[in-house]
């Protein structure tokens, strides 16, 4: 029986760990777009942008899935977009956790980069370097120290908020622990399945952890 | 021919006139000081010699070419501006070195980068890098600071900091050397240092133009003197004129007050 389970949770945890690693790579590189514009000199983007982060911000990423994922069924005369089955389940999450955490990331990013002293650029600016060069050269690293405690609480956060996925039923771990509830496997009542999903969240944030205490300690060499 | 030609330069912030009818020019192998009480104008009249700050009116030239007038905008091209601005070296009061760096590095960005852009530079990387940093490791030397090369700024100390800054700005080669109250943000026992890294560039006829507080240093590194007040150039002469026989009376004043603290 043990193994039965564990087998399950396993299944459960890779789909958790894929829209986890899915969400980082897409909404990583996204949230500095949302950042930049977000800090834009031409206000109507400025504006556009940080009333869209608000909206992501404002709402809960749950009703954000199943808006994503059932209103343009509803909506467009093609049908819903997502395919069938698990896998469009899977891009469904996807997508709004990506949109979703790219919005939090942008406000972290803009905080990172409005902390680094203007000075800085104003040094490289007189030193004939592009503001490409001092972006990348100069403030890229230091928005990046600045950035890494923040970052980490949020990225902990997306590792237990993958969760929230399971309401639209895509098969990550809490709905592997669950399934033994409902009594299909014949284990009816026995709460230890979804204990030892919390087993798993545990030991992959506490990886996490230890990721991000070395990263803040090798970018501790300056100030 | 002077290096330097400041002819008329305006400018405002909102309603603020920051700078009034600024015009002066330079020699090479000159060193100018600016004195003036705080918000006199003197930093903005660097920054915006430097084009951190764009003029409202006035003309700026250098060697005769003029490199920016404000009622022409073909000579305010953002891709011409980064060039236009290798003319001038500008170190500032808090240093802005780049922390993740070492001193070493600090100094030798900027012309790696410079180099990077060149023709040719792929073929003979080593020897051009190899260059640069001999550059840099002979300024770093002049300033005082040969054991310290491989230190991160924060391991320095504020006067050491502020020299490797001097090195950074000098390893471009600028035309003109600009100084922002380099001493400001320096503890009273650390400004010496660096005052005579500045002491020891004008006796090497190094073209300057120096925004101080330092009124005795100003007497007797620079070579002429302007004292601004409100935006206006209200006196400019030979330092020691100008030090020791003011002839507008708010310079009086101002040296006065000065000499009482």
């Amino acid at each position: 029986m043990f193994m039965t389970v564990v087998g399950a949770l396993n299944v459960g945890f890779l789909q958790t760990l894929k829209l986890f690693l899915v969400t980082l790579i897409g909404a990583l590189p996204l949230g500095l777009v949302v950042s930049f514009g977000s800090m834009s000199r031409f206000a109507p983007l400025r504006w556009l942008t940080r009333t869209f982060v608000w909206i992501i911000r404002g709402t809960p990423l749950m009703l954000q899935l199943l808006i994503l994922f059932y209103i343009p069924g509803y909506v467009l005369e093609s049908g819903s977009p997502w395919p069938g089955g698990e896998s469009g389940r899977f891009m469904a999450s996807a997508v709004a956790f990506i949109i979703n955490y790219a919005c939090y990331f942008s406000e972290i990013y803009r905080g990172g980069i409005q902390g680094v002293p203007v000075g800085q650029l104003e040094a490289g600016l007189v030193l004939g370097m592009t503001r490409g060069q001092i972006f990348f050269r100069v403030t890229l690293l230091q928005m990046i120290k600045r950035i890494v405690p923040p970052m980490s609480n949020e990225i902990i956060t997306l590792v237990k908020d993958t969760s929230l996925a399971r309401i639209i039923s895509l098969q990550e771990v809490i709905w592997a622990g669950y399934s033994f509830l409902k009594g299909s496997h014949g284990y009816a009542g026995l709460l230890w399945p979804i204990f030892f999903t919390g087993v798993y969240y545990l030991l992959f944030n506490g990886f996490l952890t230890l990721l991000f205490g070395w990263v803040e300690k090798k970018l501790s060499y300056f100030r | 021919m002077s290096v330097l030609e400041v002819r008329n330069i305006e400018k405002h912030f909102g309603n603020i006139q920051v700078l009034n009818d600024i015009s002066f020019s330079l020699e090479k192998g000159q060193a100018i000081a600016i004195i003036g009480s705080s918000g006199s104008g003197k930093t903005t009249l660097l920054r915006c010699l430097n084009l951190l700050e764009r003029p409202d009116g006035g003309q700026i030239a250098v060697d005769g070419q003029v490199i920016f007038d404000a009622a022409d905008l073909t000579t305010q091209r953002e891709s011409e501006i980064r060039r236009k601005r290798l003319h001038f070296g500008l170190v500032f009061q808090n240093f802005n070195l780049f922390p993740q760096y070492t001193a070493l590095r600090n100094v030798m960005l900027a012309r790696e980068l410079l180099a990077q852009e060149q023709e040719g530079f792929k073929a003979n990387k080593r020897a051009i890098l190899q260059e640069i940093r001999a550059g840099a490791e002979d300024l770093l030397t002049q300033v005082g600071l040969q054991d310290r090369m491989d230190n991160y700024p924060h391991q320095l100390s504020g006067g050491q900091q502020q020299r490797v800054a001097i090195a950074r700005a000098l390893a471009l080669r600028p035309d003109i050397l600009c100084f922002d109250e380099p001493t400001s943000a320096l503890d009273p026992e650390l400004t010496g240092e660096v005052l005579r890294v500045i002491r020891s560039l004008a006796e090497r006829n190094t073209t300057m133009i120096i925004v101080t507080h330092e009124m005795a240093f100003a007497r007797d590194v620079a070579d002429r003197i302007i004292f601004m007040d409100e935006g206006y150039i209200v006196e400019e002469g030979p330092a020691l004129e100008v030090i020791n026989h003011p002839q507008k009376e708010r310079t009086k004043q101002f040296l006065t007050n000065f000499s009482n603290q």
